[in-house]
């Protein structure tokens, strides 16, 4: 800028308006530093571990009843269903997603709108679970998310403006886009959902400015690699190195092992930690072999996309346990020494803690009060199946007669489904949200599919108990040892959040916001937002008062798969609203 | 989630979203009644989208065995034929709640009005759930048109003939993705074929591979080989005359659905179609496109058995 004074004098006023506005740049160091900083949310999971754990302890067991409401925000429109997302903030700012695509910047201290996107979708699109979507990234300027329609959209942050569209993959063929990106070394990090059958999972590294590819890693094995330099695309090794290892015929490249859950990122090992779905077809007995990467833990390198370990919690999955559920990286000591573990609530009801530098398998133990498909695990964290009526019968051999009903504990909506766990540092305990259910699954000779016959599994979702489906447990790693668990009449599908004021925050689709104390599990708080809560709850400061917020509103794949869960949750109201709690600044030191 | 394991699995689905949506008053889907369809001058024919031979588009042109036959059965009603394209979903029983009785939740108001090429048996008509509720009774079955039946089209050049599907221990076989050839390929015989068999998006798709000598057989349904072989003459690609041991589901029959409070309009279109097929007029259709044609099972009780069926 040339020196006169009439510009200095306007650069500086710019200036002063763009801090006013609170537009500051997302740098990487924030996002690394989010888990340690309590005046801004920048990443999904409040820190790229995943730990959903906030040092603030403003809030805590002795005033959390004094916690009241600031304000609430409505998503609007006629449409509402499923609200997953969890909302960001930064200068003041909430940033949050909400059902069909759609995206808000608030004013997070009134609650007033700044600016609102919605993302034209398709007539086409047909997706499985819901048009839930579970959150965006901040970078720079940007708020960048998925949408239904296998799309990422880069905004303004500050004006939600279009920066940039890239199409990730094509909707038509059954892609999606649902979780929320990760944002690691000035790299955009994506999965794709959709268990379409014939899909192929893979995690992408793009530049945030401009949604151009840096990598692409499929997770199935046979699958071809890439990084890309100056608009060429250069090969980097096929997945789990050839075709055809653990996979019969041509099965691979259709494996499924969608990567719809989204990552973290430890940068204490520098790895990048994305869970994998289902492997296709569903009939078990067509593809025998592990059929990796399906069902897995994937450790992934997050400047090449280079596969570093893989941990595979179900082996030739036959009950469509997804094995996409959250890898959250932790140290605890043990005889003098730190391990760096990392821990997952897998869908088929056990609990991993796996050593983060390598994917040994460190122990394993049910988190669900029953499992049925494997009778425990071996050494190496493998499964020791159930042979004897554990897995579902081949159809194919069903001679046209109903098969025998195989009855499976968990469900295939899993001991935990999407819904992220929290650890707190303090107890040293995982805050699991849990369900406990049953499928019955049979050989359905008679079915039909486009026009032709077809063969398939009948299946029906049942509850474990009379009084209570979900479970909110808090689980000590180190031992196994459940400390404490809540019951809750309806499934729970929300995300969990621990602070250091002791507490233990979730939703429940009763449409209770409720906080537990994180020792003992007793129930401190409670409010009803008037919808069922499937989202993620997020604790932050501004101007010296602690806040608690999250999206409401009922929906997801339980009102559309759960069986005979659906007499608990049919009179449950639908909704679209972000409420904000705040504590009274009195009230910081009641007791 | 998502996975083709909800295939077929609609029992779920009815228990928990029809006992949902007994409690809603409000549905949103239109009323379409016979009178109402008549008075609108038009009727909205659910077909599946990008389907040879029975219901495509080429520019923007609708063509196919069921677009025909719904222009007829339109013409009958002396309304306006309206394509009405339906993605399909994991299993029928998904296609008739989002398109004929319920509606998709992502286009609510959004309905065929009759919906083409819907398996008419009756085992599926009457089946219960684990509760013993009908999971069909939203829908009426009407109206049966064509058996449709399994069929494998192989390359001379590569294959002396198909004597039995033995011969795919051997030899590569192409099948539609999660269709029941490929179970079928991929389980029969302990497993046998299973690394033989090669999946594809569509029949056509295994077609082109055929073309490009990936795979020396291709198993679809009669009518999508026929229509495939014509697209490929001069390929020395020919019918195969095996049988398909241990396959529980050889050949089946093809009608409508409309919505249970639809009756009348079902019985008005089933007037027509049955006026088609006892005079041969459907079995033209059929010929008209250059496929084979049987007559529905339904009709062998009625009619005495089929003369020109295999």
């Amino acid at each position: 800028m040339r020196s006169n004074p009439f510009g200095k004098q306007f650069a500086a006023s710019a200036l002063a308006l763009a801090v006013s506005l609170g537009a500051h740049a997302v740098t990487d160091e924030d996002i690394l530093n989010d888990h340690n900083t309590v005046d801004d949310i920048v990443s999904y999971g409040m820190g790229v571990q995943g730990q959903r754990f906030s040092p603030m302890d403003a809030l805590n067991t002795d005033n959390v009843r004094y916690l009241q409401p600031a304000w609430a925000f409505s998503f609007g429109g006629e449409k509402q269903r499923g609200q997953e997302s969890q909302p960001l903030i930064k200068d003041g700012v909430m940033y949050v997603t909400a059902s069909y695509s759609r995206a808000y910047a608030i004013d997070a201290r009134t609650g007033e709108e700044i600016w609102q996107y919605d993302a034209r979708l398709p007539d086409g699109i047909m997706p499985c679970c819901d048009v839930v979507n579970r959150g965006g990234a901040l970078y720079d300027d940007l708020f960048i998310f998925g949408t239904l329609d296998a799309k990422l959209v880069a905004l303004n942050k500050d004006t939600g403006k279009v920066v940039w569209i890239k199409k990730v993959a094509d909707y038509q063929a059954g892609y999606s886009m649902t979780a929320a990106p990760l944002i690691v070394k000035g790299k955009l990090i994506t999965g794709v959902s959709g268990g379409e059958f014939g899909i192929v999972g893979k995690v992408e590294a793009r530049d945030p400015n401009t949604g151009d590819l840096l990598w692409m890693r499929p997770t199935v094995e046979g699958h071809m690699g890439y990084v890309y330099k100056d608009g060429k695309e250069i090969e980097n090794g096929i997945s789990g190195g050839e075709a055809g290892k653990t996979w019969p015929g041509d099965m691979w490249k259709t494996g499924g092992a969608a990567t719809w859950l989204g990552g973290t990122y430890d940068p204490d090992t520098d790895s990048l930690f994305f869970g994998t779905g289902n492997p296709a077809p569903w009939n078990s007995h067509l593809r025998p072999g592990d059929n990796l990467f399906s069902s897995s833990r994937v450790a992934i390198d997050p400047d090449d996309g280079s596969i570093k370990w893989h941990f595979q919690t179900t082996p030739n999955d036959g009950w469509d346990y997804d094995g996409v559920n959250e890898l959250i990286s932790f140290d605890y000591e043990e005889n003098g020494k730190t391990v760096k573990a990392a821990a997952t609530a897998d869908r088929n009801g056990f609990f991993y803690v796996l050593n983060r530098e390598n994917g040994d398998f460190i122990r394993g133990f049910p988190f669900v009060d029953k499992i049925t498909w494997a009778k425990g695990l071996n050494e190496d964290g493998s499964p020791i199946y159930n042979t004897e009526n554990g897995r579902p019968g081949n159809p194919a051999n069903a001679d046209g007669e109903k098969g025998e009903t195989v009855v499976a504990f968990p469900a295939f909506l899993g001991g935990k489904n999407w819904m992220p766990m929290a650890y707190s540092q303090d107890t040293g305990l995982f805050y699991v949200p849990s369900n406990e259910w049953s499928m019955d699954i049979w050989n359905e000779p008679v079915s039909y599919k486009k026009g032709a016959a077809y063969l398939g599994a009948g299946f029906t979702i049942k509850p474990a108990n009379d009084e209570f489906i979900g479970v909110l447990r808090a689980v000590d790693p180190k031992t196994g040892e459940e400390v404490w668990r809540y019951n809750n009449p309806a499934p729970l599908w929300g995300g969990v959040l621990a602070t250091a004021g002791n507490l233990v925050f979730t939703g429940t689709p009763e449409g209770y916001l409720k906080a537990f104390d994180a020792k003992t599990g007793e129930e401190l708080y409670k409010f009803n937002t008037g919808t069922g809560v499937v989202g993620t709850p997020v604790t932050w400061e501004m101007d010296g008062d602690q806040y608690v917020s999250i999206s409401t509103g009922w929906g997801g794949a339980v009102p559309l798969w759960g069986g005979e869960v659906a007499r608990v949750v049919k009179d449950f109201n639908q909704g679209g609203t972000v409420w904000t709690f705040k504590l009274p600044s009195d009230r910081v030191a009641a007791n | 989630m998502k996975s083709a394991f909800y295939a077929l699995m609609l029992v779920l689905l009815l228990v928990g979203i029809s006992q949902v949506q007994a409690q809603q008053s409000r549905s949103l889907i239109p009323d379409r009644t016979l009178d109402i369809v008549q008075d609108s001058g038009y009727l909205n024919v659910g077909m599946y989208k990008d389907f040879p031979p029975y219901s495509y588009e080429v520019n923007g042109e609708v063509r196919g065995v069921d677009a025909d036959l719904g222009r007829r059965i339109a013409e009958g009603l002396g309304v306006e034929f309206r394509p009405y394209w339906i993605i399909p979903d994991e299993s029928l029983g998904d296609d008739l709640r989002n398109h004929i009785w319920k509606g998709h939740y992502l286009a609510k108001t959004r309905i065929a009005d009759i919906m083409m090429r819907v398996p008419y048996d009756s085992t599926f008509k009457y089946m219960r759930d684990s509760t013993g509720e009908m999971i069909n009774e939203q829908v009426v079955f009407f109206g049966p048109y064509q058996q449709e039946r399994w069929q494998i089209a192989f390359d001379k050049s590569r294959l002396d003939g198909v004597e039995t599907v033995a011969v795919f221990q051997y030899h590569p076989i192409g099948v539609e993705i999660d269709t029941l050839p490929a179970t079928y390929l991929t389980s029969a015989f302990g497993g046998r074929l299973r690394n033989q068999v090669h999946h594809y998006g569509n029949v056509g798709e295994a077609f082109q591979a055929m073309e490009q000598e990936e795979v020396a057989g291709v198993m679809g349904m009669r009518a999508e080989i026929e229509h495939q072989l014509a697209a490929h003459t001069g390929n020395g690609f020919t019918k195969a005359g095996n049988g398909f041991p241990g396959m529980t589901k050889q050949v089946w029959d093809l009608g409508l659905a409309v919505r249970h409070t639809h009756r009348a309009l079902g019985y008005a279109i089933a007037a027509i179609v049955d006026g088609m097929v006892r005079s041969g007029e459907m079995a033209e259709l059929y010929a008209n496109h250059g496929l084979s044609y049987s007559r529905p099972g339904y009709y062998d009780e009625i009619l005495g058995p089929d003369k020109n069926g295999e």
